[in-house]
């Protein structure tokens, strides 16, 4: 007899989440992902001028900031014919890498790391570091008190968390280090993006931070002392768990999926916007031995909402839909819609992005048996975060050159004031996975506005054809010996960093509008 | 019972550096001395028990969560690990599901705790923000009744924010839960320090700081972003920004592009962002008033001089209401 459990909220996440599973045999034989929260950002947006939407869906998410602000401003920059400079382009890398080098360390230590570590074993430290045996003093302290929490209570550690109490403490030192390296890395992107969360300078036709040399300067220091803590310290982490204790979890592919991938692109290696440092393209149904990416085609995307508490509807192109909201929909469970690449669910982020550029060192890892899963979501994270590095150090460079030439630019002015009617299409890569923002424009007003974001492929629900999403899917065979303590499926949901908030979409339920959205 | 300085002193602090420590804070408190020190050494007392924090989540981007963590001195770990005792944190705790609850409902069992809140509460359907199977806006009135003290922080949990202008109709912790005395830190996200600040402040004098007649602490939000602001010379100079790219007016006024500074109080222009390093005025973009309850449907258009703020705005610079000498 399966048994039915729910974990809500699932937590070290951003937004709301609610999972259910069933299991039978001590597996998960089926699953259900709900998102449970909604703002309906876009409805908000309808009638507003267009240039206020990279400022408002930048509040889609705090955790990572300002990825919605980017695609959002690419959507009008198509939409206003805004043409952004070079100077302006490699501002936005910029703000943005810094953007990435403080997410996915932050996703590693803060979110993930107290699923894997035991970390009461640091009471069984026996060595004589200093700076570790303050650690340990400070957990004993804590349980002598009686007070650990946050760090209790917590689903009871299973026969794969690290016991090792000298991995553990130097895991626990490192949680805390990344606490700090994490406020620092914000601080470099706002010496151009004004503060964090939420960036104040990406707006339509470029950025409004005119630069000097010694910011330049400043953001170049600041990441030196970042990429000695990625290449250090994060890396070898990563690599250390993911090698040692978590192979076993690794070679037998814990939380894998569809394993269908999906990838838009991400920052600009040149002004045209020819290349990118992390390229698009799509796998469906991978053979790690042979990897198949065919281009991206967002004519492609599909949205199903029969699980959705939205109108009932067929599976169509996003912003060809009639959409009305549903609450009382008896098949629904979730605020999250379906969408399918030619019709079938995609996995997107870091493994997504890092498969699709066939990255040696992900694909050096797979071919050693590592099956695309959790653990390998981790280390695709880890990889990805040192190529950010690197670019930003091109970028500084290609900055200097570009400020010293007469009429740098940072700003398309002449498309500043809204088009009377037009349309556009922004896609970015977020640390995420893949997001895409979608505008029309009439009578210089936003007509209607869409978003498809990472965590709606990711989180979504079944579709039309009753197929489960990627989180489903990549719950079904995961072990859970002891129903009381699902360690395993909070492990996979959280490797692919759930940022909820943004999942969720409606249209105005007050006025049941139906509107249309049409997109060549 | 020992004496206070006894007491202080047997938790390794010394007499003298306490002192010192205690004629400045008990200066900044407004209060003597004497009842600085009592309080610290009652507070003392209490010692291992930290005291009991309920963070919660509604409909929220968790940007305020990341912004407190931006504080390196104390450091953030040092504050939710040796400080306070965060008995639930949906963004931070180890606990999920069940248990997560659990920790939820021994706190409120307990009472006494500082209450939290990040997010508005939907006020069109109760179903928009569902936590752990029930409505948000019951989990916050419960939470309410036994807390100690609340909070709510970010433009969102404190007047609606971004998701009053929603569907959903996001309302504050003010509408959600009339008649309670609550402190309100707006700003989209809350800055870090008037949270750590308005916190020390509570747990040294158990007290409410001075609040402005809409819950802001006097200490942050008492003056305007215009009366601090660096560029305000440009301002009385009629000197706008028109163009980005141009080097010569890169630290000209930026009312023409939808400033609100003159209409929105926070400490911003003097504290700044992120260390010190910059804020949202520095990096070439518009104020855009996060510290008011007009954010954000008042203050749209956010990017021109077409709102109803920025109209007023000019209209109050045309009749000189913003002459030093009236200012």
């Amino acid at each position: 007899m399966a048994k039915k459990i729910t974990i809500d909220p699932v937590t070290r996440i951003e937004g709301h989440l609610k999972i259910e599973v069933e299991i039978e045999g001590g597996k998960v034989k089926n699953a259900w992902s709900s998102g449970t929260m909604a703002r309906g950002f876009e409805a908000l947006l309808v009638d507003k001028d267009p240039r206020d939407a990279p400022y408002v869906t930048s509040r889609f998410c705090g955790v990572c900031y300002s990825v919605h602000q980017i695609a959002s401003a690419r959507a009008l920059d198509a939409a206003f014919g805004a043409k952004v400079p070079w100077g302006g382009t490699l501002l936005r890398n910029l703000v943005m890498g810094a953007q990435y080098i403080y997410d996915h360390p932050l996703h590693f230590y803060q979110l993930s790391a107290l699923d894997y570590i035991d970390i009461m074993a640091v009471a069984n430290y026996k060595g004589k570091d200093k700076d570790l045996l303050a650690i340990k003093d400070k957990i004993v302290h804590l349980v002598k008190s009686k007070d650990t929490y946050p760090l209790t209570p917590r689903y009871k550690p299973d026969q794969f968390s690290v016991k090792d109490p000298d991995i553990v403490i130097t895991a626990v030192k490192h949680y805390i280090d990344a606490m700090k390296m994490h406020a620092l890395a914000r601080n470099m992107g706002a010496i151009w993006g004004g503060r964090t969360p939420h960036y104040q300078n990406i707006v339509v036709g470029g950025v409004t931070s005119y630069p000097d040399i010694n910011q330049v300067a400043r953001f170049r220091t600041m990441l030196d002392e970042q990429a000695k803590f990625i290449n250090e310290v994060y890396i070898p982490d990563v690599l250390t768990f993911g090698t040692g204790p978590l192979w076993e979890l690794a070679k037998m592919g814990l939380g894998g999926g569809h394993y269908n991938y999906l990838s838009y692109g991400a920052f600009e290696k040149d002004p045209e916007g020819k290349s990118f440092v992390f390229p698009a393209g799509v796998i469906m149904g991978l053979n790690p031995a042979n990897i198949k990416v065919d281009p991206f085609d967002h004519k492609k995307i599909t949205e199903s909402v029969k699980y959705a508490w939205y109108k009932e509807n067929q599976p169509v192109h996003p912003y060809r839909g009639e959409q009305v909201f549903d609450l009382n929909k008896k098949e629904a469970y979730s605020f999250v819609k379906a969408p399918r690449y030619d019709g079938k669910p995609m996995e997107v982020g870091p493994l997504a992005r890092m498969l699709v550029a066939k990255n040696p060192s992900i694909l050096g890892l797979v071919a050693k048996g590592a099956k695309p899963g959790a653990v390998a979501r981790h280390a695709a994270r880890a990889i990805e975060t040192k190529l950010v590095v690197d670019a930003c150090y091109q970028w500084c460079d290609q900055l200097l050159t570009e400020m010293t030439k007469p009429g740098f630019k940072i700003h398309d002015t002449a498309h500043w004031e809204p088009p009377t009617e037009g349309m556009g299409a922004g896609f970015y890569d977020a640390p995420r996975g893949a997001l895409g923002h979608w505008i029309e424009i009439k009578d210089k007003k936003i007509k209607n506005y869409q978003a498809v974001v990472p965590s709606t492929w990711n989180a979504s629900p079944r579709d039309d054809k009753g197929v489960r999403g990627q989180y489903e899917e990549s719950l079904n065979g995961v072990p859970v010996p002891d129903p009381e303590n699902p360690i395993n499926v909070v492990r996979v949901i959280r490797s692919f960093d759930p940022c909820l908030a943004c999942a969720i979409h409606l249209i105005d339920p007050k006025t049941n509008k139906i509107r249309k959205f049409l997109m060549e | 019972m020992k004496k206070p300085l006894e007491l202080i002193e047997s938790h390794g602090v010394s007499r003298r550096d306490f002192l010192k420590y205690s004629a400045v804070m008990a200066a900044l408190f407004g209060i003597s001395e004497f009842e600085f020190t009592t309080k610290i050494a009652q507070a003392m007392e209490k010692a291992s028990q930290k005291p009991p924090v309920i963070w919660l989540e509604g409909q929220d981007c968790a940007g305020c969560t990341i912004s407190f963590t931006q504080i390196l001195n104390p450091p953030a770990t040092t504050i939710i690990l040796d400080k306070i005792s965060l008995r639930y944190h949906e963004t931070a705790m180890a606990a999920a599901g069940h248990l997560a609850e659990k920790a939820y409902h021994d706190t409120v069992k307990e009472g006494g705790y500082v209450l939290v809140v990040e997010g508005s509460i939907p006020s069109a359907d109760d179903r928009f923000c569902m936590v752990g199977g029930r409505p948000f806006k019951a989990i916050v009135e419960e939470a309410a009744q036994k807390a100690g003290a609340i909070i709510a922080v970010g433009a969102c949990a404190t007047f609606g924010g971004i998701p009053a202008a929603t569907p959903s109709k996001g309302i504050g912790l003010g509408k959600a839960l009339p008649g309670k005395a609550l402190i309100n830190l707006p700003t989209c996200p809350v800055h870090p320090d008037h949270l750590a600040g308005t916190v020390l402040y509570f747990l040294t004098t158990g007290k409410v700081p001075p609040l402005d007649k809409i819950g802001r602490p006097l200490i942050y939000f008492s003056e305007s972003i215009h009366d601090n602001c660096r560029r305000r010379a440009h301002f009385d100079a009629n000197r706008f920004l028109e163009d980005w790219n141009d080097p010569n007016q890169r630290e000209w006024c930026l009312a023409k592009k939808g400033c609100k500074g003159p209409l929105a109080n926070s400490d911003c222009p003097i504290r700044r962002w992120n260390d010190g390093i910059n804020f949202c005025i520095d990096c070439g973009a518009p104020c855009m008033g996060c510290s008011e309850p007009e954010f954000y449907l008042d203050m749209s258009p956010l990017y021109t001089a077409e709102s109803e703020i920025s109209k007023r705005i000019f209209a109050m610079k045309e009749a000189g209401l913003f002459n030093r000498e009236n200012s």
